[in-house]
Formats: structure tokens, sequence, C-alpha cells
């Protein structure tokens, strides 16, 4: 009972997990939607690279520039696994494909890293660069591994299953993507509380410290990469089973850069920050996109906004309510939030309405498209939608100004009063 | 049990054209507590980093339990049962006070880089790091961020660190330095009752802790050892009035 009591936000977030296609279900054809499917796959999947991105980034403090590597090697490892299975050569249930994905992930996590991790920081970092360079160039020229740029396709259906499972349906692999993604996200986070752990944090902090109570930093590295590459590995053998392909775009460096946002927009802090970031970016990545070509520019201004004004990530922003939740006074919040929305949404209605013009007076206009809004179709040559636009951001930072000044007053006298209670500490 | 805990022989250090040590003999016997005194400058920080192994020597021998470290990492060393502190505080500062201890004391209880033990449930482990909590009485701030402590307690927590391994062999850098009069008391206290049946070396400046601490005290100035004495001796001696005391005891 008391483990139910400790653990129930995870069987709460899978039953919501599992709940949530079935919002997106046609009853009417008694079939689910493949994009929603596969946008949650996918969030799973990058939520787990992401995770593996941490015990590099948060955990051990190793920013690394080539994380994709291993996450790539690790999808190829299990394409052809899967393609021997296939063949008869080998036999391996549907299930376990992301674990042949996690040892060669692991492997090659233990092989690279025993070249980058003798050196930490900034060396690290240009070494890790490097290295996702080399194997991208290395993905043309190994036709026999790589595939070329045509890469290595699969066919899931193995008939291998242990569950039965033919593995047709987007459905089918999504509850093996979930089933995947709350196992690699526990291990990962009992990786935490352990010996290794724990040492990776010590090395973060203070690497010469952690050498003087007897642990040599270079090797406490090497094994938290490899453990990060298995990790990486699962993540790219579920994305096989997910795509049926696999080309040199999952070692590529916009790969690597995929779970460096995550963990920075979602937060490196706490150890799900990433997850969070990984909703965000694959939302951005594979809804917003859809809608607009200016998807890359959100992206990007989202993570320079994030770095700048809130640097523990989405997570730290959550975590900054705790001390108010604890003294029970988290509603109080509630009215200067409702206060500072409108003047929020005023921004990012301007900012969005201002690209998505400029957008659409060059890349659009090249393609033939229209900027229409509820059916009218606006005149990006005019100067009236740009003046609207920009007049909407104008006053809305002022209108946050004026806001943000009352939220600042409510904010540091609650924040105040927690820590006259002791609870901020 | 005859090695001498720490001895030196001839050990020279060079940066670049400049000799910061120059010939350094020294043999610290097991269970005695040591002082080494020093205008700045005399290279006794230098002289620490040589023994622990953050620094390689350029010529001479260094033996830790009669062990020569020569080409030994520091965590190799460390491992022969030498610890050490930093004249700066070297703590772990994103990690709380109970983190920061447990670490100081997984090598030792032989976890090494073990990804299988969860630490919640080693109980002598968590008990061992309670229990040296409680002995530096930093209990109530136990899962405080180290970095967030006072200085004074950060610099008892570096204490506790540098002895939670168990080494027998223990080197202080400075534990006093920038501490009021009462907390240089207290840190006393606990470096006396810390290296009970140890081998204590530590650099000092502060004289009515060296004289209150040391069985003997060692004198370097410029890189060489002018005297290797009883404090009583070396209260004597007239090369160290003349090159350090003078100006400091009256």
């Amino acid at each position: 009972m008391s483990a139910f009591r400790r653990h129930w936000i995870w069987l709460l977030a899978l039953a919501v997990l599992l709940a949530f296609p079935f919002l997106f279900y046609d009853w009417t054809k008694g079939r689910h939607s493949g994009f929603v499917l596969t946008l949650m796959s996918e969030i799973g999947v990058m939520a787990i690279f992401a995770l593996s991105y941490n015990m590099l980034m948060g955990q051990a403090g190793l920013l690394s520039f080539g994380h994709a590597v291993l996450f790539g090697l690790g999808a190829y490892c299990a394409a052809h696994v899967v393609n021997l299975v296939k063949a008869g050569t080998i036999w391996l249930p549907t299930e376990l494909v992301p674990l042949a994905g996690g040892l060669g992930g692991m492997f090659f996590g233990y092989v690279l890293g025993w070249l980058v991790t003798k050196q930490r920081a900034t060396a690290f970092a240009m070494i890790t660069m490097g290295l996702g360079e080399l194997v991208s160039a290395a993905a043309l020229m190994f036709m026999g591994f790589f595939g070329g740029e045509g890469g290595i396709s699969i066919d899931r259906v193995m008939d291998t299953s242990l569950l039965g499972v033919a593995y047709t349906s987007p459905w089918q692999v999504y509850c093996l993507v979930l089933a995947w993604a709350f196992i690699a996200a526990a291990l990962m986070q009992l990786q935490t509380q352990t010996p290794l752990g724990r040492i990776a944090n010590a090395t973060r902090d203070n690497f010469e410290r952690a050498q003087f109570v007897g642990y040599d930093p270079r090797m406490v590295r090497l094994l938290q990469f490899t453990l990060s590459g298995f990790f990486a590995g699962v993540g790219g053998g579920l994305y096989v089973l997910i795509y049926e392909i696999v080309t040199f775009d999952t070692v590529s460096a916009a790969k690597s850069a995929n779970a460096l946002l995550a963990v920075y927009i979602g937060g490196a802090g706490g150890f799900f920050g990433p997850i969070l970031g990984t909703i965000v970016v694959v939302l951005l990545q594979s809804g917003v996109s859809l809608l607009s070509n200016a998807w890359l520019l959100y992206v990007g201004v989202l993570f320079i906004v994030m770095v700048m004004y809130a640097p523990g990530g989405l997570i730290g922003l959550i975590f900054m309510h705790a001390p108010i939740w604890r003294i029970g006074r988290l509603r109080e919040l509630t009215v200067p939030y409702l206060k500072a929305l409108p003047a929020a949404l005023l921004i990012l209605a301007g900012f969005v309405m201002l690209v998505e013009l400029a957008s659409f007076t060059t890349i659009g206009a090249a393609q033939g498209k229209k900027l229409a809004i509820a059916g009218a179709v606006i005149d990006t040559g005019s100067p009236l939608p740009w003046l609207v636009a920009a007049g909407a951001l104008g006053l809305g930072i002022l209108w946050m100004r004026f806001a943000a000044r009352g939220f600042r007053a409510r904010w540091d006298a609650l924040i105040e009063d927690a820590r006259r209670q002791g609870v901020m500490s | 049990m005859s090695a001498p805990a720490i001895e030196l022989r001839q050990v020279r250090k060079s940066f670049g054209q400049t000799e910061i040590i120059r010939g350094v003999d020294l043999v610290i016997p097991r269970g005695e507590r040591h002082a080494i005194i020093g205008p700045n400058g005399a290279g006794k920080t230098t002289l620490f980093n040589l023994i622990s192994g953050r620094f390689p020597i350029t010529s001479g021998t260094i033996a830790v339990n009669g062990r020569s470290t020569a080409g030994l990492a520091p965590q190799e060393i460390n491992r022969l049962g030498l610890s050490r502190s930093f004249q700066i505080t070297s703590i772990f500062p994103r990690m709380t006070v109970f983190e920061n201890l447990r670490c100081g004391l997984l090598w030792s209880q032989g976890y090494r880089y073990s990804f299988w033990h969860l630490l919640g449930r080693q109980k002598t482990l968590n008990r061992a790091a309670e229990a040296l909590l409680e002995r530096l009485k930093l209990g109530d701030r136990r899962n405080l961020p180290a970095g967030l402590l006072s200085y004074a307690e950060q610099r008892a927590l570096e204490i506790g660190i540098t002895i939670a391994g168990g080494a027998d062999i223990i080197l202080l850098d400075e534990p006093t330095a920038g501490m009021s009069h009462s907390e240089t008391e207290s840190a006393v206290a606990l470096i006396r009752s810390v290296s009970e049946g140890k081998t204590l070396l530590m650099v000092e400046h502060d004289m009515s802790v060296v004289f209150g601490l040391a069985d003997r005290i060692t004198v370097l100035v410029y890189g060489e050892v002018i005297a290797s004495d009883a404090p009583a001796a070396i209260r004597g001696n007239a090369a160290v009035q003349e090159a350090y005391l003078g100006t400091v005891a009256a």
C-alpha cells in the first residue's frame, strides 16, 4: 500500500497516456487517429532520448553535442537485428527489439565513450561535436551497416511476439513504446539513487574533490556515458519499430540538438524536466510545423527565452511555486496570474502575427500560399496587418510591465511568508 | 607497522624555471599530529599538493604508508589511506550536506562505481553518514545544499568529507583560516577529536592552533625545511625566530 502511495503518479500517468488517444478515436470508422498515435509515440521515444541525455547533462554536467550518435547507432543495431530475425537467422521477440537497440547503444557508448570521456567540460563538448560529424560522415560511407542515403528499412511484423501481438497497427506500437518508456524512465530514475549516479553529481559539482574521496572522474564519466548510451539506444530501437526505417538523420547534429533543446526547455534540474521539454519540442516540431513555415523560429525563440529568463526550465518554474504551495496559499496567485494572462496573450498574438506576416511574404509567397485568418485572406503587402500586429505586441509588453509589478509584489509577499514559516529550505 | 605514515626524501618541485620545493626531507611517524608553518610563499600548500598527488614531483621520492606514490593519481593515493582538505573550501555545492558526507564514505565502504545498489537501502552506510553529520553538529542542515552553508559550516563539512572515508592520514590545509575566534575554537576541538589515533598533517597560520594541537612542527622557508622539532624547541629556535616567528611570537 505504501508502495502504491509513493508511485501512484506513475500509474496515473500511464492511465492518462493510454486513455488520451481515445479522445481522437474515430468511432464511426472504429479507428484511432494515426497522426495522434505517431505523435505520441514520437514523444515517448524522444522522452527516453532526452532523459538519457540528461544523465550526461544534468547528472554529470557533461554537455554533449553528439548524443544522437548513440541513439542512431542503437537504431541501426536494432534494424539489423530485426532483419536477421525476419530472415530466420536468429530469434528475438518483437517486444525485446528495443533491448537490442539498447545493447547496441551501450556497446558504442563504451567504445566511443572511451575516446570522449578522457576530457571534461569544453573539451568534452568539442570532442562530442566532432564525433557527431564523424559518425554522420561514416553513415554515408559504410553502405553495409548504414545503408547509405536510403538507410535501412525493416518490417516490424515479425510474428515473434511474446504476447501474440502482430504490431500491424500504430496503436499496438504505441502501447509498446509506452511500456518501454515507463521501464526506461523508472530505471533512469533509480539510477540517480545509486552510488554511480550520486558520484556523477559529485564530479559535476567538483571533480577534483571526487578524486580526493577515492573516485576516478574519468571512470565515472565513462560509465555514465555507457549507461546513457544504453537508454539512448532503447529509444533508437523503438524509433525503428515506429517508422520501420532508420536513416543517417538519426545520428545527425539536428537530432542531438533536439535532446539539448528538450533538456534546456524542460529543465535539467528535476528528473521530469526533460519529459516536459520533449512534449513542448515535439509538439512544436510535429504539430506547429504543419501549420507554420516558421516553426523552427518559435523553437529558437522559446529556447532563448528559457535560457535567459528561466535557466531552471519549465520544471524550475513549477518548483518555484513549491514553498507557496506548502504554506497552502497557491490559490492567492490565481488572480495575479489571470491579470497577466491577457497581456501574455497579446504579446503572443502580436509576435506570432509578425512572424507569420514575414514568413508569408517570403517563403509563403514562393509556395503560392495566402495567409488567412478565419477564412479571411490577409494581404501581407498592405501596412495595416503589420501595424495591428506591432500594436498588439507593443500594447502587450506595456500591459505586461504593469501586470508584472502587481504580480511581483504578491509573489514576494508570499515567498517572504513562506520563508518566515521556515518551508524555504 | 614499521613504515612511517609519510616519508619525503629529497623532494623537489619546479614550475618552469622556478624551484618552489628545494629538497625537502620529512618523516612523519604514525599517530603524530604534525604542523607545517612558514611565511607566505614558502611552499606549504605546494608540499600538500605533492604529497596528495595533485601535482607530480620533479625529483625525489614520496612514500605513503610505506608505498611509493610515484605515478599514482590522487584517487589512488587516497585509497592508500590518505585524505586531504583544501585551503579554498572544496565541497559539492549543489548536493545536500548529507549527500556530501555519503559521497565521502562511498569508496571506503566498497561501493565503487555500483549502479545496482539503491543508496536509500544501504543501512550501514546511511547510519555512518548520519553519525558523521551529528559529530560535525550539522544535523539541522542535513538537507540543505552545501553551497548555502555559512563559511564556518562549509569548513566543518569539508573536514567531514575528508575524514569520512576513514583514512588514517589526514592532511588539512589551513582548516581555521578566515574563522572567528569562537569558530576557531570549535574547529580545533573537531580536529582534535577526528584526528584521535590518526596521523595528522596540517598547514596553519594561527599559532595558537599550531602550538595547541601539534606534537611536532616543521618550519618551511623558501621551499626548504629549516627546522623540524617539538613545539617548545621550535619556539626557542633562533633560526626560526629570525625567519618567521620573530614578528609574531613575543
